[in-house]
């Protein structure tokens, strides 16, 4: 079994990297109180900006495409989830249904936009990102094997986000101030924060660390622009849920979904998996999950104010 | 009061927008003034993936449009949102409903859709490809009406797995399929039937183990597709066959970001010639070869049939080596000489029939 796991591990890591940096995003938006299902969209709108760029500069600098890409991704989620924003911040719109109405409109437009703009509605980029394997680290006995051999490099950029971010949100004033909006923003705003700009701050950064969700499923395993993220979005958002709203929980519950997924893939090619039957394997992590949140819905940690426009006049 | 108002302005303009999203270009035929006096309308369903997938649907929307610019017509496609025969239905009552009496319905899965379509539009022409009408109970309903092609995919297969065992001479290869349905399987049978027929005439030494054959159970899991192709090839696998539409993208990817570290790896692509999807660098490619059917040909085969009056309504087509219907790509440039010339003699034995393969399983794996 020890065997099996070190063969998936590498590849689990690569699939759980862009849902760990989306549920990221999804953090800072819901810590400032404001509901993003719009995360699915989001990340189709990161996929196509960056198969976008890189198809269009890899023929000039084929090396570093990748990387213009992934920051032309950065700034397109969170121009997009300006939409968001001015929705549900300024013109204190139903949370919910923007969300839906930016994952509609992400698919759609992008790939009406891939088509006109290249004749395709699927973007193939050439030159991926590689893998690498890190000299000295990857000697290290089984930590080396698991983490430091195969590995890319955006999954350390994402890493590095992930702490930065935990540092940002439970060290630092804004971090406070993000926070207090999400749980009393009439408190905050009493303590003289603005309550929208901080929200407005809150959802352009999930925009762009979800653009930079999709940008990596793009420059890692697959490869395509095909016009859907295939529910990761969502995906992340339940792991945002799981992982009650913290860094660290989401970290786990992401890797829990990676692990899971990728068993349940890979389950018929590897013969001491293939003994279980598929269907369990596939459905494992979301019963799983179900049951997680029905246990563990008393001690939500859910933000008090989600959800809820920021009226200044109501009490 | 106001608030209702609003809900209801917000449903209208979902449900416009899904009606919208749904319908997707209308092409007119390229020759302008070239409207046909009958103004034959084709219509085409694209089945799960998308139009550009480089595959399936691609390959029969270029075989219509084709015929569209040769002949004036007017060609629609429309992508249901689902892959439910209710959904398939649906977007051919569109179809019908706006004048397109020529329906190219590419897939296995539309069979219990044109069954009903066939008997509620009697006036709209149907071609279903790799599949026949039936109740649900496979027994064959063809109204006369309707055209079903079928293609010998074991055919396609055998000469791709031929291919393969005489560039590698030995080594393991594995295969991917998307879902478990008859066309699928037959490229993975006629592909083992390739490397036997290899090993008894040329002593080769390519083999596949039973654990690398496997069907994935969709066409569009890409993160799937890299992963069971990175599992092969860690286990020492050479060549993939993948046979899975969406899932094979996934596994290209993988092989790509391999060959680019100096691996040696290949993946045998399916349908139409995937050599331009596997290049990683300038122009090499890991595509090996690609075991295709020429479906673009069937499309416009049977419009071309309509507008000459000859159409073959109620008949079952099959498109083999002999019509020339399947085959491997002209251009292989990953394949020696010697390899291509040992191809197209089984291509030829197969075509006047000294050389049979078989479409069932027998004891071929899985």
């Amino acid at each position: 079994m020890w065997l099996v796991f070190v063969q998936i591990f590498p590849y689990a890591v690569t699939y759980t990297i862009p849902l760990l940096i989306t549920a990221l995003g999804g953090l800072f938006s819901e810590r400032s109180g404001i509901v993003n299902i719009g995360l699915e969209g989001l990340m189709v709108i990161g996929m196509f900006t960056s198969a976008l760029v890189i198809y269009t500069l890899e023929p000039v600098y084929p090396g570093t495409a990748v990387w213009f890409g992934l920051m032309a991704a950065v700034i397109a989620g969170s121009l997009f989830s300006l939409l968001h924003a001015f929705a549900c911040i300024t013109l204190n719109a139903n949370q919910v249904i923007s969300g839906i109405a930016i994952n509609m409109i992400a698919g759609a437009l992008t790939t009406y936009l891939a088509r006109n703009i290249t004749g395709s509605g699927n973007i193939l980029i050439v030159h991926s990102l590689s893998r690498k394997t890190i000299p000295v680290l990857s000697q290290i006995p089984l930590v080396g094997r698991l983490f430091f051999t195969q590995t890319y490099a955006t999954t350390w950029v994402v890493l590095a986000i992930l702490a930065l971010s935990s540092f940002v949100l439970y060290k630092t004033v804004f971090g406070l101030r993000l926070r207090a909006c999400g749980e009393h923003p009439h408190a905050a705003d009493s303590a003289g924060i603005n309550v929208y700009l901080i929200r407005y701050i809150g959802v352009m950064l999930s925009g762009a660390l979800a653009g930079l969700g999709g940008a990596i499923v793009i420059v890692t395993y697959s490869g395509e622009f095909s016009g859907t993220a295939s529910g990761l979005g969502f995906l992340a958002l339940a792991a945002l849920i799981f992982g009650q709203w913290k860094p660290a929980g989401i970290l786990a519950a992401t890797f829990f979904f990676g692990i899971a997924s990728t068993v349940a893939n890979v389950s018929q090619v590897i013969p001491a998996l293939a003994v279980i039957p598929g269907i369990i394997l596939k459905t494992s992590p979301y019963i799983l999950t179900l049951f997680a949140l029905v246990l563990s819905s008393k001690f939500s940690q859910v933000p008090k104010a989600l959800g809820e426009p920021y009226d200044k006049g109501k009490r | 009061m106001f608030k209702k108002g609003l809900l209801f302005m917000l449903a209208f303009v979902l449900v416009a927008s899904m009606a919208v999203g749904c319908t997707s270009r209308t092409n007119t035929g390229g020759n302008g003034d070239g409207k046909s006096e009958d103004s034959l309308k084709v219509g085409m369903v694209t089945d799960a993936g998308t139009i550009d997938d480089k595959s399936f649907n691609q390959g029969t929307w270029e075989g219509v449009v084709k015929a569209g610019n040769e002949f004036g017509l007017e060609t629609r496609y429309l992508k249901p949102v689902g892959t439910t025969e209710a959904h398939y239905i649906t977007e051919i009552g569109n179809l019908v409903d706006a004048g397109y009496k020529f329906i190219v319905c590419p897939g296995f899965k539309f069979e219990t859709a044109i069954f009903q379509a066939q008997e509620r539009y009697p006036d709209a022409k149907f071609v279903l490809i790799d599949g026949y009408p039936h109740a649900g109970d496979w027994a064959p309903v063809v109204a006369a009406n309707t055209v079903s092609i079928f293609f010998a995919e074991h055919e396609s297969g055998f000469l791709a797995g031929l291919a393969t065992a005489l560039e590698l001479q030995e080594g393991e290869v594995g295969f991917i399929g998307g879902m478990e349905i008859p066309p699928v399987q037959k490229f993975n049978w006629g592909f083992q039937q390739g490397l036997l027929y290899a090993s008894e005439n040329f002593g080769t030494n390519v083999t596949v183990k039973a654990e690398n054959v496997i069907y994935q159970g969709t066409f569009d899991n890409v993160a799937a597709g890299q992963q069971l192709a990175a599992q092969m090839y860690d286990k020492g696998v050479k060549a993939i066959f993948a046979a899975a539409g969406g899932v094979g993208v996934g596994s290209i990817n993988e092989a790509k970001a391999r060959a680019k570290d100096g691996d040696d790896v290949w993946i045998v692509g399916v349908d139409v010639d995937q050599y331009a999807e596997g290049i990683y660098e300038g122009n090499k490619s890991i595509i090996l070869t690609s075991a295709m059917k020429q479906i673009d040909q069937a499309a416009y085969d049977m419009i071309k049939a309509e507008k000459e009056g000859v159409f073959p309504g109620g008949e079952i087509l099959l498109f083999t080596a002999a019509n020339d219907g399947i085959g491997i790509p002209k251009e292989n440039p990953n394949l020696s000489a010697d390899v291509m010339a040992k191809v197209a003699e089984a291509f030829n034995m197969i075509k006047n029939g000294t050389l049979v393969i078989s479409d069932v399983q027998g004891d071929l794996i899985k």
